[in-house]
């Protein structure tokens, strides 16, 4: 069985949560290409009330397991993890998501800054460099809508759906309030982030076509996400952050 | 002789149309029905009571107005509605979206609480779990 770091509950190193909803598939090589990266980590895998064993896949390739008695959705399975980071006392979280879309090797590159104190929260952006990522044209539109938008409220960011991130205490503190989203956590709490006075800054790293459906892919979906995401950045603009 | 009516002839005849005892009745007996109802479900424990005053406070307005319809006359005239049906009518949509309204705040507050608290088991089941890994047991 392949370590995953410092023993559960007690992470005083950090910790690299990994949202899962029905990944087992692909849990397994996700988790053996974190192993062989020997993070100074512990691996928490937040199990979103999968159906295909997903808990028992991580478990098994010796990972903390975070059992959601039933699916909340992405964004609270990330907060799961920062909170139980924050109860751990661990200094910093990596996220990643479960699908392979984000490469282990660059962990080491995005947490850097935050452990050296340089800023408190850095996202892994696919367009700071070229990269050679691939992305359709609907969802590059959206992206630029989004990215417009958030330059329109003074926050500027290329990769505001990245969830690739590291983040800090500080940024823990602020997310594990009941302010975050349970569904998508993208440029509105990134824009909470930069209101709230944290440093926020983009590394580019290389990324995988994912499995997992894109909210930006077309559909009642988008239409749905473009929706709470302008009614949410509107929110989180008009709040006066707390000291 | 043909008579006309001007439309505002037309709705002083509406408005002045005697009370009808049928409906003052119905009015009454479904203002009766409804706290009995509410009653029932908080005797069944199916509704808490602190849910029970906005529909005692409805069917006590229900009863008042059934009692006083030159009342619910005059509120027609105010609001430039024709006939006290459609007031009533107005109202009572007036209610609904309020209601609705109040229970949508609840059910997002419900909701955080439940994330909250299923966050919290996830959690704790993780460290029961690594507790009992180390004393090489089940808890």
């Amino acid at each position: 069985m392949p370590s995953h770091g410092s023993e559960p509950g007690s992470a005083r190193r950090g910790v690299l949560v990994i949202p899962a909803y029905n990944e087992a598939p692909r849990l397994p090589a996700l988790l053996a290409a974190i192993a062989a990266q020997e993070l100074p980590l512990e691996v928490a895998v937040v199990d979103d009330g999968s159906r295909d064993g997903t808990a028992d896949v991580a478990a098994r390739a010796g990972a903390t397991v975070l059992r959601h008695p039933f699916n909340l959705g992405y964004g609270a399975g990330l907060q799961t993890g920062y909170k139980y980071a924050l109860a751990a006392g661990a200094p910093w979280v990596v996220q990643m998501d479960a699908d392979g879309q984000h490469d282990p090797r660059d962990v080491k590159r995005l947490l850097a800054p935050v452990r050296l104190g340089e800023c408190d929260l850095v996202i892994g952006s696919r367009f700071l460099e070229p990269t050679g990522y691939d992305m359709d044209p609907l969802r590059q539109l959206g992206r630029r809508f989004f990215i417009a938008l958030a330059r329109a409220f003074g926050f500027r960011v290329t990769d505001p759906t990245s969830g690739f991130q590291a983040l800090g205490r500080r940024v823990l503190e602020l997310y594990a309030s009941d302010a975050f989203p349970s569904d998508y956590p993208d440029v509105d709490v990134l824009l909470t982030a930069h209101r709230h006075g944290l440093v926020v800054r983009e590394i580019s790293v290389r990324m995988h076509a994912g499995e997992r459906p894109s909210t930006l892919h077309g559909g009642l979906r988008s239409v749905w996400y473009l929706y709470k995401m302008m009614l949410s950045l509107w929110a989180a603009s008009s709040r006066v952050p707390k000291p | 002789m043909n008579e006309t009516l001007t439309l505002a002839q037309l709705r002083e005849l509406f408005l002045e149309n005697p009370d009808l005892e049928a409906t003052r009745w119905l009015a009454l007996s479904i203002s009766a029905v409804l706290i009995g109802v509410v009653l029932w479900l908080v005797r069944k424990r199916s509704l808490r009571e602190e849910y029970t005053p906005i529909w005692i406070i409805v069917s006590a307005a229900l009863v008042f107005v059934s009692l006083r319809l030159d009342l619910l006359r005059e509120l027609t005239r105010a609001i430039g509605a024709w006939t006290p049906s459609s007031t009533v009518f107005f109202l009572g949509e007036l209610f609904l979206v309020a209601i609705c309204l109040n229970y949508a705040v609840r059910l997002s507050r419900a909701g955080l609480q439940v994330k909250n608290l299923a966050q919290e088991i996830a959690i704790l089941r993780a460290r029961v779990d690594a507790l009992a890994a180390r004393r090489g047991d089940s808890l």
